[in-house]
């Protein structure tokens, strides 16, 4: 998540100032090393509909070139895969559910940003949000990046997005139209969070479900 | 001082011709200002005009035009580029210089955003009679998992595109069906607010441009061709590199317009030229040829505004074939200019027209008979070339017997023999060595030799022999097609009810069998209407799974979404909205009135222009389509038609092509009925066999050539008949007074003949594959016609003295 989020910022501050941008390409070369990040997650989700807030916990395994895992674990246990081609879904008793991200109008640039957003695809953010950096990471402060949709497309499913965090992220917003009943935000908490050269064989074999891997 | 030596009479006839002209010219000229283009053309350049209703059902008749007119008023584009930002970029300052030229009614390159809340709206309402198909299946077969139905939809870490808030829709199953609709059925995908589509080296942005009239108005295609090219100058100065891909109907009528027209000047051109050399060449003087432009000039003006008068416009076909009309029009006239040389210093206008006149009568009798045969094709196309060709000829015709006499009264000063000296010894030779025995001979070897052409022959029937795309329009429409995967329209189901509900479920049975299609990989997919408005059966039961499934045990139903982390009050709500929707449906007219509808409008046909009272569909098959396995999911189906627009005219073509020859056989019964009522049966018989020769061995030549037998290809046999004949006729007539006037007649046969075989040279140059085939057979038949003619002498009375 580390290297994510100061790339990410890399490609945010750029427009903001100038003077940083060297600084953060460095930092960001050093960080393309890794392949694979690793976290533990905690999701709150908040709806206008919900009496209490949902709260799920887990795993996420980002790969830069598979996509994202995004394993629960509590309350109950369910896996999703979101690929280059497919989102698939695995039940605790292995059962399959998978859709094609070209199906469903909007799914699959849900599903780019979604991946965008995790992998610091600098150029597909920067084509979809307007974005706004606060704080200083080269200091070793807090940072914060705020995302809004450019577009009326995006914006129909999604109202905004924010990242924080200090020397790894630690904190995802994402506030989402709720359905047309308010706003629903969900908070997700990583913690724990490292790197690694490459996804484990079991993680490989989820990834393989959803579709063919992204051309490196 | 030459007028001054014209009868009364004669001037009078000359009057009548001036008053016709004026009428002529009158009508011209108001016919085209009537078009609102003074000194244009009314020009039809749809193809579609040139075909028949092929359809015996005219409700499919109308859904061909409804499907047309969806696509044909609407120009694609596609603008590519490596970099997406900078094909973003492109698209939209194209979109902008299309704009700023003014020419089309829209101009969209930003999607308007869809409100999910719209799209939503008429299916939440309804949404306890609609189920997904896995979701109806897995409904049917059993209890369903509704605990983890609920942890699904609450807990999924993103949204699978269309979404309704779980107070409505607790479950997914709402979802499920949304998710489900065909709404994708292009391979183009929103991405800031832009219609992208992805290769592996470029990002594709659609831009579609809606025009404000007809893509067949000329003015509007030449509008719409120089504001596209415009726009794409700008594109390819200010993002270099960036590649445009353009496909409409508007450019296909554009191109079809502008190889007409260039067709039709040169040869229109190239005729009118060689024709004036030729009769320069032998009448060396310019009089026959200011005369015979003047009657010409008459004969074309006649056509146009007869057809313009019967038809309202020109079809460019009619047109191209016009220009080559020119070559046959000048040979009445070519005729009285043979005769006053013939006749030399003994010249009398009024006698030399009495002696030609029945030669052209029965020369002119034996074309309109050749051109009637067109009119019984049932091509309107066809029927507007006759009707063309019918008032050309006869006007040119009229103009020989009106006009001529009177400024052709000076004898021609000519020495006849130096003039005819070339025909002369061509015929002096004929008649020395060819016998009637040696003709016999030469008739029996040229069939013999021909014989294996004819084995050779095979035939061609593809629709696409009316015209030949631009191939660069093609590759575009074939790019276009494979990014986007917009299908081509041609082939689509017609499903017929009494009711809509009996059409919705008609789609349905017919859906299955299309599914199954689907999943062999035979068509990507589908449209119909019946995947947005189950039939009432499928609502119905529906509805029955949500009852026996969702709302049976209300008690466990409020049980476990109290122990969710949902408000209290949603079981309330859930059953509430329910119970109230007892008895409802959801309508094709309530869809039809959602914006989602709007690219979907023309699968539904609307119930007062069927006639019968009825309703109608359309499902329209996506992808590379096999005809034959789609024919077979319709077979068994009530109300269930495969309307194949393409595939119907060319059965058609194939049936009339087989039919030719025995059309052929009737003409030619028909123009000897006519030769013997002035020759007799055996004379008669001689006088066509020059022709009968020529049809055969044309008949051969084009299956030496490998040149498929088409349509055309028999039709222009009827011309062969019809112009091929003339010169036995004349060389015949001719024949009957002297020697030297037989030479003259030679000369003016061999005249008309070069005329001809010039204009329908050119024709072989044309563009459009029918007419080129059409001026290659006429190339051929006329050519051997015209040499094979001399026959008739060798068979006359007084070739045997």
């Amino acid at each position: 998540m580390h290297r994510l989020i100061l790339a990410l910022l890399l490609f945010c501050a750029a427009p903001v100032l100038a003077d940083e941008q060297d600084t953060l390409k460095r930092i960001a070369a050093q960080l393309e090393q890794h392949a694979v990040v690793r976290a533990e997650f905690t999701q709150t989700k908040q709806m206008a509909a919900l009496k209490r807030p949902l709260v799920s916990s887990g795993r996420l395994v980002f790969s830069r070139r598979h996509g994202v895992l995004w394993q629960i674990e509590q309350p109950y246990r369910m896996t999703y895969v979101l690929g280059a081609e497919r989102i698939v879904e695995i039940a605790a008793d292995g059962t399959h559910r998978q859709r094609g991200l070209r199906e469903v109008p909007g799914l699959a640039q849900v599903g780019r940003v979604f991946r965008a957003l995790l992998g610091a695809d600098t150029a597909t953010l920067q084509e979809n949000f307007a974005v706004t950096v606060t704080g200083d990471p080269a200091d070793d402060g807090r940072w914060q990046i705020d995302l809004v949709p450019r577009s009326a497309q995006l914006a129909q499913f999604l109202r905004g997005l924010q990242l924080s965090g200090h020397a790894y992220a630690e904190n995802i917003v994402i506030e989402e139209t709720g359905g047309g009943r308010g706003t629903d935000r969900t908070q997700i908490r990583l913690v724990d969070s490292h790197a690694a050269a490459a996804p484990s064989p079991d993680e490989l074999r989820l990834f393989e479900l959803s579709g063919e891997p992204a051309r490196p | 001082m030459k007028i001054a030596r014209a009868t009364p009479a004669m001037r009078w006839r000359a009057r009548l011709w001036l008053l016709l002209a004026a009428v002529v010219a009158l009508t011209c000229g108001w016919q085209f200002a009537a078009a609102g283009r003074s000194g244009h053309i009314p020009l039809q350049t749809n193809l579609l005009a040139l075909l028949p209703p092929t359809e015996r059902n005219p409700l499919a008749e109308e859904a061909i035009t409804q499907l047309a007119d969806a696509a044909g008023n609407r120009a694609i584009f596609l603008v590519g580029a490596a970099q997406a930002e900078t094909a973003a970029g492109a698209a939209r300052a194209f979109a902008t210089a299309l704009r700023a030229a003014g020419v089309f009614r829209q101009v969209v390159a930003d999607i308007p955003p869809l409100d999910p809340q719209q799209i939503a709206g008429v299916y939440v309402q309804h949404r306890y009679s609609l189920l997904a198909a896995a979701d109806r299946a897995a409904l049917a077969s059993g209890p369903v998992d509704l605990a983890g139905r609920l942890q699904r939809k609450l807990y999924a870490p993103f949204r699978f595109g269309l979404t309704v808030s779980p107070v409505d829709d607790p479950f997914g199953l709402t979802d499920a069906w949304l998710a489900d609709l065909p709404l994708r059925n292009l391979k183009l995908e929103p991405e800031n607010g832009l219609l992208v589509a992805r290769t592996v080296d470029k990002t594709w942005v659609f831009v579609s441009a809606e025009l404000p009239g007809s893509a067949y108005d000329g003015a509007l295609q030449q509008a719409v061709g120089d504001a596209v090219a415009q726009a794409e100058q700008a594109l390819a100065t200010a993002y270099p590199g960036v590649e445009l891909l353009c496909t409409g109907t508007v450019f296909y009528a554009n191109a079809a317009r502008q190889a007409a027209e260039r067709e039709v000047n040169l040869i229109g051109a190239g005729s009118l030229a060689g024709m004036l050399l030729l009769l320069y060449f032998v009448f060396r003087s310019l009089r026959p040829l200011a005369l015979g432009l003047l009657s010409v000039g008459f004969g074309i003006a006649a056509a146009v505004a007869v057809t313009v008068g019967v038809y309202g416009e020109l079809h460019l076909i009619t047109l191209v074939f016009g220009a080559s009309l020119i070559g046959e029009a000048i040979d009445y006239a070519v005729q009285y200019f043979a005769a006053h040389l013939g006749a030399g210093k003994n010249w009398d206008a009024m006698a030399g027209l009495r002696r030609i006149a029945p030669a052209l009568t029965v020369a002119l009798v034996t074309s309109l008979l050749g051109y009637g045969a067109l009119l019984l094709a049932p091509f309107p196309a066809l029927a507007q070339i006759a009707l063309f060709a019918f008032a050309g000829l006869f006007s040119a015709w009229l103009s020989v017997f009106l006009l001529l006499p009177s400024l052709l009264v000076a004898p021609s000063r000519r020495d006849p023999e130096v003039a005819v000296a070339v025909p002369q010894r061509f015929l002096r030779a004929w008649q020395v060595h060819m016998n009637r025995h040696r003709c016999l001979l030469l008739a029996g070897l040229l069939l013999v030799a021909a014989a294996p052409g004819w084995l050779q022959l095979s035939g061609n029937d593809d629709v696409r022999l009316l015209i030949a795309w631009p191939p660069s329009l093609v590759a575009q429409e074939e790019q276009i097609r494979a990014l986007t995967g917009i299908g081509n329209g041609s082939q689509f189901f017609l499903i017929e009810g009494d009711t809509e509900n009996a059409v919705l479920e008609r789609e349905e049975h017919l859906s299955e069998r299309l599914d199954e299609i689907v999943r062999r990989g035979g068509i990507t997919g589908y449209q119909s209407v019946s995947s947005f408005v189950p039939s009432r059966v499928r609502q119905t039961e529906n509805r029955r799974l949500w009852q026996a499934r969702v709302f049976a045990d209300a008690a466990g139903l409020r049980r476990l979404l109290a122990k969710s982390a949902l408000r209290d009050d949603v079981a309330d709500v859930q059953i509430a909205a329910f119970s109230a929707s007892a008895g409802q449906f959801l309508h094709v007219d309530d869809w039809l009135q959602t914006p989602l509808a709007a690219p979907f409008r023309h699968l539904w046909l609307s119930s007062k222009t069927g006639g019968s009272g009825g309703f109608a569909g359309v499902v329209v098959p996506q992808g590379a389509i096999d005809v034959a396995q789609l024919a077979a999911a319709a077979a068994d189906l009530p109300g269930v038609t495969l309307v194949d627009k393409a595939g119907s005219v060319s059965r058609l073509f194939r049936d009339y092509r087989r039919w030719g020859a025995l059309w052929l056989t009737g003409a030619f019964t028909l123009v000897y009925g006519v030769l013997c009522v002035r020759y007799g049966p055996r004379q008669a018989a001689a006088t066509l066999a020059p022709t009968v020769l020529a049809v055969a061995l044309a008949l051969g030549i084009l299956g030496y050539l490998g040149t498929p037998l088409t349509l055309f290809n028999l039709m222009a046999l009827m011309l062969v008949l019809g112009v091929g004949v003339n010169y036995a006729i004349f060389l015949r007539e001719g024949a009957a007074s002297d020697a030297k006037a037989a030479a003259a007649t030679l000369a003016g046969v061999l005249l008309s003949a070069g005329t001809t075989l010039l204009s329908f040279g050119l024709l072989a140059f044309s563009s459009m594959p029918a007419l080129a085939g059409f001026g290659l057979t006429l190339l051929i038949g006329v050519g051997i016609a015209v040499l094979m003619a001399p026959m008739v002498l060798s068979f006359s009375p007084r070739a045997t003295t």
